[in-house]
């Protein structure tokens, strides 16, 4: 008997993530399942905003051009699996089908995933915040969305029901890649080995070119060919191994150093990294190189997956406001620094309505405050950032920042930005509160 | 030396919580990391951008160290006012540590 074996990609890593490079590995063939991660803690919260403006909004701006992209390899039978329903997965259903019937394919087996929007829920239980110290009631009107992170179950699910493209809210990243494996291979959802060397897969790919080298580039020292062209991550998955690679005729690397980067990238506890379908000990995991951008990895080892699923609250914290501003030559950092002093001075009358503000030195203190030091630039940036509870005091920060134009001495390009400002904080709920539905459509 | 010379990095966020991988380019480095990349060099070289604790995990699979270091970014990406609010930059602060010249 032929051992089983699935060939899986990654197609994104984040919501503004190219999908030209995810099509070129779509039409090279060499994969029937395709992972689309597109959320980030930012980008859910982000998401969210758009929905609280406009019921229609707040999925994944890209549906359209990924239909368009990928109406071939739909047609050849691929399957695509995504969480690009964000904060909005019924809109980002109907873009789906909008797509379908504009690239004129059908046939298509579509399936939704609901359920990890549990704002209510977590309202009616006044669920704790422990970063912050609160309960949610306590947040009042700033509590703005609450989303689970759900796992590969629904998947595995839809799958058996023969869907071909599967999307949802906020599934947990892996389990994108974890639920396609489980199902081509027969791997029970409760077979924690099994699920923690799927996650370990999965973790590898979820990244995109992130885990294809994009990121590991720092020469002298870290130097690899093509980065203006890095290629998505692919893996090969059987009962018996799992290999890594790329594809071919792109830049960037799958080798040890990039593979192990990636390994232990947003990882905490590497004994229990834990997500929605397994606790998995990584520490364990060895990387070994058998071909050229080829990698075989293993020695995840798996118990059971937690009890309570982590919930990300988004909270209003009013507008965020960030003003630039240049200055250059002798005495630069001087001038830059008094300029801060006289915004300061300027805005004290709207003290009370700023919760936060902090004054920096880009080519000085901007990264790492003043934890390195070196000798004085040739040109600095002084940057301006205020959290405001209203618009009209952000709209003040920003005004004040910019009336740098008219001194101290030698300041220019200045820019400034107001965007609203959420901030999102993890929250904890038992696995059976989260109510999970799926519904699958014909076209 | 800089640590940069011997080993590389990455760094990632979840909420307000950092952590940050280093491994070792040459297996032969790994003990001298192991014993000089400790927690209390890495809040010296970290100062006041973190707030909270740092734990050092070890991947002896894989000859790296894990630093997950709490309240390390200012409130988290969505609502920092920092220039980086990922901490994206984090990786290359902590290759800036100085090691010792015996290796």
């Amino acid at each position: 008997m032929m051992t089983k074996r699935i060939s899986i990609g990654c197609g994104s890593a984040w919501s503004d993530d190219r999908l030209d490079w995810a099509q070129e590995l779509a039409d090279s063939g060499l994969v029937s399942y395709m992972g689309f991660d597109c959320l980030a803690e930012r980008t859910m919260a982000l998401a969210q905003i758009r929905r609280r403006d406009d019921e229609s909004c707040g999925q994944d701006q890209r549906i359209p051009e990924l239909m368009e992209r990928f109406a071939s390899y739909l047609s050849s039978g691929g399957n695509i699996v995504g969480n690009f329903g964000a904060a909005n997965p019924s809109a980002a259903l109907d873009d789906v089908l909008r797509g379908l019937r504009t690239t004129g394919v059908s046939g298509v087996r579509i399936g939704a995933i609901y359920g990890d929007d549990v704002l209510d829920h977590v309202r009616n239980q006044n669920l704790e915040l422990p970063e912050m110290g609160v309960s949610v009631l306590d947040l009042g009107e700033k509590l703005v969305s609450a989303n689970a992170y759900i796992g590969a179950e629904p998947i595995v699910e839809l799958l058996e029901q023969g869907t071909q493209f599967i999307l949802g809210g906020r599934i947990a990243d892996p389990s994108l890649f974890v639920g396609p494996i489980a199902y081509e291979l027969g791997w029970a959802v409760d077979d924690w080995e099994k699920m923690a060397a799927a996650t370990l897969v999965a973790h590898l790919l979820e990244c995109g070119t992130h885990g294809t080298g994009g990121n590991y580039v720092d020469p002298p020292y870290r130097v690899l060919d093509d980065i203006a062209h890095l290629g998505f991550p692919i893996a090969h998955v059987s009962d018996d191994e799992s290999l890594i690679t790329k594809l071919p005729g792109t830049g960037g690397a799958i080798d040890t150093g990039v593979v192990k980067t990636q390994l232990a990238y947003e990882i905490h506890d590497p004994c229990a990294y834990l997500t929605p379908d397994s606790t998995s000990n990584f520490s364990n995991v060895w990387v070994e190189e058998v071909g050229p951008n080829q990698v075989r990895i293993g020695g995840a080892t798996g118990q059971p997956r937690p009890d309570d699923l982590k919930v990300l609250v988004g909270v209003d914290e009013g507008w965020k406001v960030v003003t630039e501003i240049s200055y250059g030559g002798s005495g630069c950092v001087s001038r830059a620094q008094l300029a801060a002093e006289v915004v300061a001075k300027r805005l004290e009358p709207y003290n009370s309505g700023i919760s936060e503000i902090r004054y920096d030195l880009h080519g000085v203190s901007a990264l790492f405050n003043h934890q390195l030091s070196r000798d004085e630039p040739a040109e600095v940036r002084l940057r301006i950032a205020a959290l405001c509870q209203d618009r009209e005091v952000a709209n003040a920060v920003s005004f004040e920042s910019q009336y740098l134009w008219m001194g101290p001495a030698g300041g220019g390009g200045v820019v400034t930005q107001i965007v609203p400002a959420v901030g999102v904080t993890p929250a904890f709920l038992p696995r059976d509160d989260v109510k999970i539905w799926t519904e699958v459509v014909d076209t | 030396m800089k640590l940069r010379e011997i080993a590389y990095s990455r760094s990632g966020d979840k909420g307000d919580i950092s952590n940050i991988c280093v491994f070792a380019y040459e297996d032969i480095h790994w003990e001298t990391i192991r014993s000089e990349v400790t927690v209390d060099r890495v809040r010296d070289t970290f100062g006041d951008l973190v707030k909270g604790d740092i734990v050092r995990y070890e991947l002896p699979g894989t000859k790296g160290l894990n630093f997950v270091m709490t309240q390390a970014l200012a409130g988290g990406v969505s609502r920092s006012l920092r220039a980086d609010p990922h901490g994206k930059s984090y990786q290359s602060l902590i290759l800036d540590m100085e090691i010792s010249s015996s290796v």
